[in-house]
């Protein structure tokens, strides 16, 4: 295991804790959408923001709200906009 | 090869630190708040901590990249006493115990080692904290001849100050990301 990943592992059991503590800085709507986005991101590398509008955990949250959440996703770093030229796609960084 | 260089620079550097806070900063305040407290113990021991978080991150090699921080320690603490039976075995005990309860759970089926595929549990790596503090209070008592009143605080420092080290990880890591966002 490399020095990074060691760090992104003990990255992971901070996050367990902080479940189970209560602790999240996420909003509900902002933790569906990531989980939805933690979910797909299993079967492809890059996450379409249409894939996440249609997951089941995400259907019920207006437009609005399902942006501003995602743009906040993105500015906590939990998401990043994928580097490619096609905007829409995001990429689930390490859980922390 | 570097790589062990890294690991034993850091995890006997955070062990070191470790004990610098709780016996330079910790067990003063301590004394302060509990004077009527007769164990010399601390009762937030964050080098348990470190032990229980580097064995279950680097596993076997935990014990070599935690002996010379253990060895500073105990030299800090004792002096040339550090060459005693009892304190070898103490710094032995210290080192091995953690690694050595993972790998048993592991060879019984509940492997808790990270693995890339699976979310880690806090609450097992507690667990563990939990069950090695019982063993090294009671094996480092034998060591040391101990009495009962020092056994109890070393349980009460190991967890707590297993728990308190991962909370204060946590915060440091929110602490970063506040900062680099």
């Amino acid at each position: 295991m490399t020095e990074i990943s060691k760090l992104t592992e003990l990255r992971k059991l901070m996050q367990s804790m902080e479940r189970t503590l209560g602790l999240e800085i996420l909003s509900p709507v902002e933790r569906d959408i990531y989980y939805a986005a933690e979910e797909l991101s299993k079967s492809d590398h890059e996450v379409r923001t249409f894939g996440l509008i249609e997951h089941t955990l995400v259907q019920s949250v207006s437009r609005p709200t399902f942006f501003r959440a995602l743009k906040s996703l993105v500015e906590k770093g939990y998401l990043s906009q994928s580097g490619s030229a096609n905007r829409g796609r995001y990429i689930v960084n390490a859980p922390r | 090869m570097r790589a062990w260089a890294i690991e034993t620079i850091l995890a006997s550097l955070a062990y070191v630190l470790a004990s610098i806070l709780t016996f330079a900063v910790l067990m003063p305040l301590q004394n302060v708040f509990f004077p009527e407290y007769p164990s010399r113990a601390s009762l937030l021991f964050l080098p348990h901590g470190v032990r229980v978080l580097s064995a279950w991150l680097l596993g076997w090699r935990a014990i070599f990249a935690l002996l010379p921080g253990v060895f500073i320690v105990f030299a800090y603490l004792g002096g040339t006493d550090v060459f005693m039976p009892s304190r070898l075995m103490a710094i032995a005990i210290a080192v091995l115990t953690v690694p050595a309860v993972f790998y048993l759970l592991k060879a019984i089926g509940w492997d808790l080692f990270p693995r890339s595929d699976r979310k880690p549990c806090w609450i097992c790596v507690m667990g563990v904290g939990i069950i090695t503090s019982f063993l090294v209070s009671g094996l480092t008592n034998l060591a040391f001849g101990s009495a009962t009143v020092e056994y109890i605080a070393f349980l009460i420092g190991d967890i707590s100050g297993l728990f308190f080290l991962m909370l204060g990880l946590y915060f440091a890591f929110r602490f970063a990301d506040t900062r680099r966002g």
